[in-house]
C-alpha cells in the first residue's frame, strides 16, 4: 500500500499520512484550515476590495461572520496565524461600518497597500 | 531720590556761596571752608546712593522681565499640555483590560512563532520597498523623487552599499545626482566589485517588493480556491475528501485488477485442463488404434499375444467362435 511507511510504494520524503478522525472534511480540508486560510486573505487589501465589490460586505449575515472570526484573537488560535499583525488589524477595522463602506474605493486600497509597504520596512528602524 | 539729591545739592551750593561771600568780604572763616567740604562730602555720599539706588533699580527691571518670560513659558507649556491631552484621549486604541483572561505560553513556542512569522514581518535584507535608509528623514524631497525613480533601484541598496549612499546622499538632495558620486567612489575605491550597471544582475533582491500580507497567487493556490474549483465541477465539498476518494478508487481498481487476473489465471488453468484432457484422449485413440493394427496381425501370423496388462476396448470384438 502506498499510504503505509516503509513500503516500496512510498518514499522516505513523503509525510506520514494523519490518521482520519472522522472529521467532517470539506474537499478535503478542515473548518479550521479554511477559515485560517481566510482570515489571513484578509490582511491583503486588495482581496477586501475584492469582497467589497461582490457586494458581501453589505451582507448581514457575512457581517456576523466576520465577527465571529474575531476568535482568531485569543489564544490558542492566535498561535496559527503567520500574518498576525496585517490580518488582526484589518479584522477590526472590517467590524467598523464606515470602513467596510470605504474599502470599496481603490484610492483607499491603494493608500493602505502603500502605508503597509512602508511600515513593513519601517517598523523596525531605528529612529 | 531726587529730593534727597536735591538736599544735598542745596546744602554744597549754600555753603559755597557763603564762602564765596565771606571769601568777598575778605571775611575767610575756616568754619565755612570746612562746611563746604562737609557738605562735598555729603554729596559724594549721596551719589554713592544714586549709584547704589540706580543698581538696584537696574535688578529689579531684570529681575520683572525673567518672570515675565518665565510665566509666558509656563503658559505656553500648559497649553501644549492641554493639547495633548485632548488628542491622545481622543485617539483610538486597544485597551489591554486587566480583567481579561491571562494565558501562559513558554519561551520555546515564542521563538518557535517568532521564526515562522520573520519570514512575513521583516523584509529580507536588501529589499527596501524603494524607500531610502538615511536620506528619507534627512530630506523630504528626496523620497518623493526616489520612490518612482528606484523601485529599480532600492533593491540595490544592500547594507553595505546603503552604508556608502547614506552619507553620501544627505548632501545631495536630488536623487539622481546621488547615483553618480557613491557609484563613482566605489568603483575607484575597490577593483574587485562589480562595475555598476551589472550589479542589479546579480543581485537576487533587485526591484523586489515586500509585502506583509499574503498576496494574490498565494490565495489563488490556496485551499479557499480549491474550494472554490469543487464546487464549480458540481461536487458538493462538503464531506468530500479528494484524498479519501483517491484512495477509494484505487483500492477499487486494485481489487478489480486483482479480480481479473484471478479470471484470467481461471481461464488459463480451465483451458490446460481441457487441452490435457484432449490429449489423454488422442494418445487414447492411439493406443487403441495400433491395439487393432496389433490384433490384426495377430489374426493373421498368430504372433505375439497382446499383453494381459493392455485393457483394449476391442476385446468384445474377438471373435472366439469360429469353429
Amino acid at each position: 500500500m502506498a499510504s503505509e511507511p516503509m513500503s516500496v510504494g512510498s518514499s522516505a520524503m513523503d509525510p506520514p499520512v494523519p490518521p482520519s478522525t472522522g472529521e467532517l472534511k470539506y474537499g478535503g480540508f478542515t473548518r479550521f484550515e479554511l477559515e485560517l486560510e481566510f482570515v489571513q486573505s484578509l490582511a491583503n487589501p486588495q482581496y477586501l476590495n475584492h469582497l467589497a465589490s461582490r457586494k458581501l460586505l453589505t451582507n448581514p449575515s457575512f457581517v456576523a461572520y466576520l465577527d465571529y472570526l474575531q476568535y482568531w484573537n485569543r489564544p490558542p488560535y492566535l498561535k496559527y496565524l503567520t500574518y498576525p499583525g496585517p490580518t488582526l488589524k484589518n479584522l477590526q477595522l472590517l467590524q467598523q461600518e464606515k470602513f467596510r463602506q470605504d474599502i470599496i474605493s481603490p484610492d483607499l486600497v491603494q493608500a493602505l497597500i502603500v502605508e503597509g509597504m512602508r511600515a513593513g520596512v519601517e517598523w523596525h528602524r531605528e529612529g | 531720590m531726587d529730593k534727597y539729591l536735591d538736599v544735598r545739592f542745596e546744602r554744597v551750593e549754600k555753603a559755597l556761596a557763603s564762602l564765596i561771600d565771606s571769601i568777598a568780604k575778605y571775611n575767610p572763616s575756616e568754619k565755612l571752608a570746612e562746611d563746604l567740604a562737609t557738605a562735598d562730602k555729603e554729596l559724594a555720599r549721596g551719589l554713592k546712593e544714586l549709584e547704589r539706588h540706580q543698581n538696584n533699580y537696574a535688578r529689579i527691571q531684570q529681575l520683572r522681565d525673567e518672570t515675565a518670560a518665565l510665566d509666558a513659558q509656563t503658559k505656553e507649556i500648559i497649553g501644549t499640555l492641554w493639547t495633548m491631552r485632548k488628542e491622545v484621549r481622543n485617539t483610538q486604541t486597544t485597551s489591554y483590560s486587566s480583567t481579561a483572561p491571562k494565558y501562559q505560553f513558554d519561551t520555546a513556542d515564542l521563538l518557535r512563532y517568532a521564526r515562522r512569522i520573520s519570514r512575513n514581518t521583516l523584509p529580507p535584507p536588501g529589499v527596501t520597498n524603494g524607500i531610502e535608509p538615511a536620506a528619507a528623514a534627512a530630506s523630504p524631497p528626496a523620497p518623493a523623487e526616489a520612490a518612482p525613480a528606484s523601485p529599480a533601484r532600492g533593491g540595490t541598496l544592500t547594507p553595505s552599499a546603503s552604508f556608502n549612499n547614506g552619507p553620501a546622499a544627505a548632501p545631495t538632495p536630488s536623487a539622481n545626482g546621488a547615483n553618480e558620486p557613491p557609484s563613482q567612489a566605489t568603483v575607484s575605491s575597490s577593483a574587485t566589485e562589480l562595475p555598476v550597471h551589472l550589479k542589479p544582475m546579480v543581485n537576487l533582491h533587485d526591484g523586489a517588493v515586500f509585502f506583509p500580507w499574503p498576496g494574490e497567487d498565494k490565495i489563488r493556490s490556496g485551499a479557499l480556491a480549491s474550494y472554490q474549483a469543487l464546487s464549480d465541477r458540481g461536487v458538493d465539498p462538503r464531506g468530500y475528501d479528494p484524498e479519501e476518494e483517491e484512495a477509494r478508487r484505487a483500492e477499487e481498481e486494485r481489487a478489480k485488477k486483482e479480480a481479473e487476473e484471478a479470471a484470467r489465471m481461471e481461464r488459463e488453468e480451465a483451458e490446460r485442463r481441457m487441452r490435457e484432457e484432449r490429449e489423454r484422449m488422442a494418445r487414447d485413440r492411439e493406443r487403441a488404434r495400433q491395439e487393432a493394427e496389433r490384433r490384426g496381425s495377430v489374426a493373421v501370423g498368430g504372433g505375439v499375444a497382446p499383453p494381459k496388462s493392455q485393457f483394449t476396448f476391442l476385446d468384445g470384438l474377438d471373435d472366439d467362435d469360429d469353429d
